[in-house]
């Protein structure tokens, strides 16, 4: 599904070089639930840049869904992004002025549906994350819950072949968390890829799999170790 | 406070700064050039006519039909006008001076053919067109009653021995000596005498050069039409205008009448010149409010934007007045940069205005004038987005936003 | 998706209205301030009679004399107008399709009901060319004869208006009507008739009304009359009365010939040419040959109608138009600025930097037809203004009918220009940016 092939990533101002990514290689199967995490400074945001085409690798080999994506141009980035990735952000980016039907509605709007097939797919979506009787309210009347449901509805809608959540839950109140958490796993369930990069390691606890990533690169030499077995250093079951 | 910072912090915001800096530089090159038109309009209407404007009427007498007889209807006229109360002064004219509408003549100062042509507007008047008039003799005499020729006299011409010249006359025609008893020749070397000197007054056409060159004739007006400048004792104009026209109406019916005031005609000669200043005023002033309100809509924006960052400083221990320099100074530096940039700007639009069109060269106290204003005017704009930004909370330093 | 831009933009709008009203306010007033002076000047340039202008020439002569030019200011043009002697011999031209020469005068009328006072009209001696060469449209009867013109009979054609006031607007045709101390015959009677501007006589008062009444030319070389029009002179001679002025070099005559192709123009030429340079041999016409025939536009052009004033005023308002749209670009780029966040995540949903350049272009043109409405509006009120302290102002300061879609279209290209650079640059907003928590 998503294969990372020695990515580095290097941030140039008049004084200083930041290696964000060192040479970074990762591989993410389909249907996988995998969690990046690492403390601050340690690359997360930069892969999720990288990982979500918000930005370009300044080398490095990027397979996306049995496509090459490492050296695309802006425009076929954003297609790829609209078409195949589901964004979930920490602070849910909903837009205030929209209205949640309308929220839901922009990656659609840029994919070219119909109208009948984007009443459709919000429905859908919406009706999925159990917020099909809200499309008309705005999202400063919904509580954080709901405000990133919608957002996860938003990343279902136009059916991507993987989610990329950032701290999905970092905004929200532990019971909250918790379903927000819930929803995932159901999505991933279905069939849905999902990466998820947080630094909280109780959520990361219910992902397949943990990637830790430390200084750029990858803290566990072997990242194919389902990481609830490493952590509580336990053999595998 | 540090210039430097500031400085620092625009050159990230370039654009930003350099638009305002523009729109300053456009406003002063419009409102100096506009000012300085319509300043140079104000002045030109506003030039002493020399004559008593405010309480002068004027009638036109048209005469038509087989009866009327011209020189007759004339002295029944100014016999009645003469006598009614509250008429100060009346003399015939054929023109009225400052309407738009008379006759121009030119005249030599010597006998030699080559010598160079005056040109003037003349007026055929009598004895009583100083008083009527309201301007002053300044050498030599009146004319005398006896002076005064009907206008079916035989040597009733342009040319007649005597006449009255305005000082501006006299002097383009006889620089550095006194023009009495000199003569002004016309192209069959015929000449009239100057006797008398009026000092100032106007002719036709407001925007002639030779404005102020003005010759009396002693005659009365051709036929079939005259005119009647009667000068109303003061403050009495408008209640003898009425009185006036159906005192004539009913002297002689064998003509058309038109009554006016002298200053509604002169009003109407300068209309196109009032016109444009009103539209230069008009558009600096509507320049100004725009700029203004531009910068206020920006600087409350970038307070805004900037609501963090301020209430850090305040945190770390700007006081509130440190806050409004800073916007001040921000506000000033970019005000400057226009200004200096307007500055050549305008002197250039004046260039272009001068060359391509007749304006003329720009006074640069317009350009000191126009600095001081857009100055102010940046403070003014500046004032309340600053004192907005003056009172954020320091305690908003600590809130994620 | 035009559909959705527009509606993004709306929402957007209404979001900062202070600095949307601004925004509004600035190009409103930019575009009234700018168009209140083009639609004024676009009346005094358009050409006022099109269907046959190209086919009408304003004949001029230099027969000044050799000391100095007609004009101090434009020395390589001939005089306006032609003296007595030249238009009566012009008039034998056989070239022109139709031609007239032409002065203005002022007459009593004086109505045949006792009731009604004598009042002043001004009066155009011409021919009886004039009528079909310009269009003139007729109520009652027409033109009158050819024999009036050659006769100098007393006909007359009476202006719509004053038939109503001498007649009672009945069909007074083959009626006496009182100018002075004659009687005209009435031959004619024209229906409404005003051009915006005076064309067929510029030099004495473009924005004039069109004469009260029309007589023949031939009148004034028979008998005395009160010309009301520029009379200029340059020759020392005796004029003394009414008979030496016809006699005179002193030009006050216009003069217009409707010539039917080019090549009867060029023979029109030559047969001017030929005529002046038989003068020449009775020591008239000192000057170098410089017989001019310009259009109707052109003359109009020369005559400089629109006048320099103008023009000054069209130069600031263009820079008042450029000063808004600056203002407009800062605030524009201030409310772009403060959207990049939304901006970055409707990139990060996919949105292609063509898409963003396209809504936001949307936003900003819907700014401009806003403030297009809002400048037309102000238009309306500029001229109406105009009109109010210029009184020969009143027939051109009207906002025409084509110019009123232009104006919509230069507001909104105006704010589009403006917009471009804001539009541009909140492309550029990096996707991955603002979309975490700062």
């Amino acid at each position: 599904m998503l294969s990372m092939n020695e990515i580095s990533q290097v941030y140039r101002t008049e004084l200083v070089e930041t290696h964000a990514l060192r040479e970074l290689t990762l591989q993410v199967e389909n249907g996988e639930f995998v969690a990046v995490t690492g403390p601050s400074g340690s690359g997360k945001t930069t892969f999720l840049n990288i990982a979500g085409l918000l930005e370009q690798a300044s080398s490095g080999r990027y397979t996306l869904d049995g496509q090459d994506v490492s050296t695309l141009s802006d425009n076929q980035r954003s297609r790829i992004r609209n078409e195949k990735i589901g964004f979930i952000f920490q602070s849910f980016n909903l837009i205030p002025d929209l209205n949640i039907f309308d929220n839901v509605d922009v990656p659609l709007r840029y994919r070219g549906f119909n109208a009948a097939e984007r009443r459709d797919r919000i429905n859908q979506a919406l009706t999925t994350v159990g917020l099909g009787s809200r499309m008309r309210h705005l999202p400063s009347q919904l509580s954080g819950g709901q405000q990133q449901r919608v957002a996860i509805a938003r990343a279902l809608a136009g059916d991507p072949v993987f989610l990329l959540a950032d701290e999905p839950t970092g905004n929200l109140d532990s019971l909250m968390a918790r379903q927000i958490m819930d929803l995932l796993e159901e999505i991933n369930s279905a069939g849905t890829t999902i990466v998820m990069v947080t630094h909280d390691p109780e959520l990361a606890r219910r992902a397949h799999r943990n990637v830790q990533l430390l200084d750029g690169q990858l803290a566990s030499p072997e990242p194919f170790v389902p990481i609830r077995t490493q952590q509580l250093n336990r053999p595998s079951a | 406070m540090e210039i430097r910072p500031i400085l620092s912090a625009m050159t990230r915001n370039r654009t930003g700064s350099a638009l305002v800096a523009a729109q300053i530089a456009i406003t002063l090159t419009v409102v100096v050039n506009c000012t300085f038109m319509a300043v140079k309009r104000l002045e030109f209407i506003a030039r002493p006519s020399g004559m008593d404007i405010d309480n002068i009427i004027v009638v036109r007498s048209f005469g038509f039909g087989g009866d009327y007889a011209h020189d007759a209807s004339i002295a029944k006229d100014l016999e009645t006008l003469r006598a009614l109360p509250g008429v100060r002064a009346v003399t015939p004219s054929w023109n009225i001076p400052m309407s738009g509408g008379g006759s121009a003549m030119g005249r030599r100062a010597s006998l030699d053919e080559d010598a160079p042509t005056f040109n003037a507007n003349y007026y055929r008047v009598d004895e009583h067109a100083f008083a009527a008039l309201g301007v002053k003799l300044l050498e030599g005499r009146n004319f005398r009653p006896e002076e005064i020729m009907r206008s079916d006299a035989e040597n009733y011409s342009q040319t007649p021995p005597t006449i009255i010249v305005t000082k501006a006359l006299a002097d383009r025609a006889f620089p550095g000596k006194s023009a009495l008893g000199e003569y002004l020749y016309d192209g069959l070397n015929k000449g009239s005498e100057i006797v008398g000197i009026i000092e100032h007054m106007y002719g036709a056409w407001v925007d002639w050069d030779d404005f102020d060159k003005v010759v009396w004739l002693p005659q009365r007006p051709p036929a079939p039409s005259a005119s009647y400048l009667i000068r109303a004792e003061p403050g009495r104009r408008d209640e003898l205008m009425p009185v006036v026209e159906t005192t004539l109406e009913r002297t002689n019916r064998q003509r058309l009448l038109r009554t006016n005031s002298l200053e509604e005609i002169v009003a109407n000669s300068y209309e196109a010149d009032r016109a444009t200043a009103v539209l230069l005023v008009t558009a600096i002033v509507l320049l100004l409010t725009i700029t203004c309100l531009g910068i206020v809509g920006l600087a409350s924006f970038t307070v805004r934007q900037r609501t963090k960052q301020i209430g850090t400083r305040r945190a770390i221990g700007a006081r509130r007045i440190d806050i409004i320099r800073y916007f001040l100074i921000e506000n000033w530096l970019m005000t400057s940069i226009g200004i200096a940039l307007g500055t050549g700007l305008a002197i250039g639009l004046n260039y272009l205005l001068a060359t391509q069109f007749d304006v003329q060269r720009l006074d640069y106290g317009y350009l000191v004038g126009g600095m001081l204003a857009l100055w102010i005017l940046g403070f003014a704009a500046v004032a309340n987005p600053a004192r907005r930004a003056a009172k954020i909370s320091p305690a908003i330093a600590t809130r994620t936003v | 998706m035009f559909l959705y831009y527009l509606r993004l933009a709306k929402l957007s709008l209404s979001k900062q209205p202070m600095l949307t009203a601004l925004m509004i306010a600035a190009i409103g007033i930019g575009i009234g301030a700018c168009m209140t002076v083009t639609a004024y000047l676009y009346v005094l340039s358009s050409d006022p009679i099109p269907e046959k202008s190209a086919h009408l020439y304003a004949v001029r002569l230099d027969s000044w004399g050799a000391d100095q030019p007609f004009s101090r200011d434009y020395p390589w043009e001939a005089p306006w107008q032609l003296t007595q002697r030249d238009s009566v011999a012009l008039l034998e031209s056989p070239i022109p399709v139709r031609q007239a020469a032409m002065r203005r005068a002022v007459y009593s009328a004086i109505p045949a009901n006792d009731s009604v006072a004598p009042f002043f009209v001004s009066a155009r001696m011409t021919g009886r060319d004039f009528f079909d060469m310009f269009q003139v449209p007729f109520l009652y009867g027409g033109p009158w004869s050819v024999d009036a013109d050659k006769s100098a009979l007393n006909t007359v054609v009476l202006s719509h208006a004053t038939n109503e006031k001498l007649f009672g607007g009945e069909n007074s045709v083959g009626r006496e009507a009182r100018l002075g101390s004659e009687s005209f015959v009435v031959a004619g009677v024209m229906d409404r008739w005003q051009p915006t501007i005076l064309f067929y006589d510029v030099n004495n008062g473009p924005m004039n009304d069109v004469e009260d009444v029309f007589l023949p030319w031939s009148i004034a070389g028979r008998k005395e009359i009160d010309g009301a029009g520029n009379t200029n002179c340059f020759k020392d001679e005796l004029i003394e009365t009414y008979w030496d002025m016809l006699e005179s070099e002193c030009v006050y005559n216009q003069f217009w010939a409707e010539i039917a192709s080019s090549q009867d123009l060029e023979a029109y030429q030559v047969w001017l040419d030929t005529y002046t340079e038989g003068q020449k041999e009775l020591g008239r016409f000192e000057r170098p040959t410089n017989n001019r025939l310009s259009t109707v536009t052109e003359y109009m052009e020369i005559r400089g109608v629109a006048g320099d004033e103008a023009w000054v005023i069209m130069c600031i308002g263009v820079l008042f138009l450029i000063a808004c749209m600056v203002n407009t670009i800062g605030l524009i780029l201030a409310r772009f600025v403060a959207k990049s966040p939304v901006i970055a995540l409707r990139r990060a949903l996919g949105a292609s930097k063509a898409q963003i350049f396209r809504q936001h272009l949307v936003e900003v043109g819907l700014v401009g037809f806003a403030g297009g409405i809002l400048g037309l509006g102000l238009s309306y009120a500029g001229l109406a203004g105009l009109r109010m302290i210029l009184e020969e102002a009143e027939r051109a300061a009207r906002l025409r009918p084509e110019l009123i879609a232009m104006t919509i279209a230069i507001a909104v290209l105006s704010a589009m220009l403006a917009g471009l650079y804001p539009t541009w640059r909140i492309c550029r907003v990096s996707p991955a940016s603002f979309l975490k928590t700062q």
